[in-house]
């Protein structure tokens, strides 16, 4: 299973689709810095390939102004979620 | 190199030639890793695939651009130049404007090309 | 598990350098260890000497020097991508002919190599870029 880290919000980016395109079935998304502005909705359908699969970073959620307004789709991870997500991974790829 | 990996390396190059030195820096990172003796494959996606465009130049003050180093890559062994075919098609490329032979990739087979590789590197 | 951390971005321009070291604090409160950063792109800026930042904001050159003082990691910066930036060390100043030299200590300038090289040696690699 890999860790794929995106920084890029769906909105101004193309990044996230060769992000999408790139996961395996098990692999798993963190949006991280401006990449959690696609945690709400509607962007975050953006990603409804990889629900159960998508997190998102709470500090930069909350230093954003966006924590509690995330889709309820998409797991809540504190920056130790954040290492713990790393560690379970085999590799992580960043796309930003 | 003490470790050597037994995946083969993987590259991806995302940036296109000329407007910012991320190309340079990832194919840069692909060189040493041959020249460590590890075996090196580059995936070119996203605006990465304007990089292999025929006829690039100079810059106008004389910045060197990227095409003289990806004539270069034979000669450091590495070989295995893909691309990811949608992006091509967006662009409205096809294999003839490219500079070198390369092999294209189909989306379903983009999971699996990370899959086994490692290290990964995505610029 | 032995970590390293690429970064690549400028800082104070992004949130890649910040980022990177909230996660190093993090993965250090779980007991791992960061043993290597290296600094590609613009991230060779986190290692100028004369960053002078307010003080009320993050001290960034300041928290990766600790992170070598307190932990033992390696801050590596790619001579290639320092070196056209500005980022010089003495010895490279020297041998340049410029006065003065711009790279903070613990820092070192090294190749890619070790980037690659880290790569293949440590449990993780981390990317954080602008």
């Amino acid at each position: 299973m890999l860790l794929h880290l995106l920084n890029r919000s769906a909105a101004s980016s193309h990044v996230y689709r060769d992000a999408l395109r790139a996961m395996a079935e098990d692999d798993c998304l963190l949006l991280t810095e401006d990449g959690v502005y696609s945690a709400l909705m509607p962007l975050a359908e953006h990603f409804s390939a990889v629900y159960g699969r998508l997190f998102a970073l709470r500090e930069d959620l909350a230093s954003r102004g966006l924590e509690g307004r995330c889709a309820e789709q998409i797991v809540i991870v504190d920056m130790e979620g954040f290492v713990q997500l790393t560690e379970d991974a085999d590799r992580v790829v960043s796309w930003f | 190199m003490s470790d050597r990996s037994p995946m083969p390396m993987l590259v991806v190059l995302r940036h296109a030639p000329h407007g910012s030195s991320w190309l340079r820096e990832g194919l840069d990172v692909a060189l040493v890793g041959a020249a460590f003796g590890q075996s090196v494959t580059l995936l070119f996606i996203g605006d990465g695939v304007e990089a292999l465009v025929k006829g690039q130049q100079t810059g106008p003050l004389g910045q060197k651009g990227t095409h003289p180093t990806l004539d270069m890559l034979a000669m450091y062994d590495i070989e295995t130049l893909l691309v990811d075919a949608e992006s091509l098609a967006q662009r409205g490329l096809i294999e003839t404007d490219l500079q070198l032979p390369v092999t294209l990739v189909a989306p379903e087979r983009l999971p699996s090309l990370f899959a086994h590789h490692a290290p990964v590197f995505n610029f | 598990m032995r970590y390293a951390l690429l970064v690549q971005g400028a800082p104070y321009s992004h949130q890649a350098a910040h980022s990177a070291l909230r996660f190093a604090e993090a993965l250090i409160a779980r007991s791992h260890r960061l043993e290597t950063v290296f600094f590609y792109h613009d991230g060779v800026y986190n290692a100028q000497r004369l960053a002078t930042p307010p003080q009320d904001e993050p001290q960034l050159v300041d928290a990766w020097c600790r992170l070598h003082h307190e932990h033992g990691t390696a801050l590596l910066v790619c001579v290639a991508a320092a070196l056209r930036r500005g980022v010089v060390d003495e010895r490279e100043s020297r041998r340049h002919g410029k006065q003065g030299h711009s790279l903070e200590s613990p820092f070192e300038l090294t190749g890619v190599g070790q980037l690659v090289e880290a790569a293949m040696t440590h449990d993780r690699l981390i990317t954080f870029s602008p």
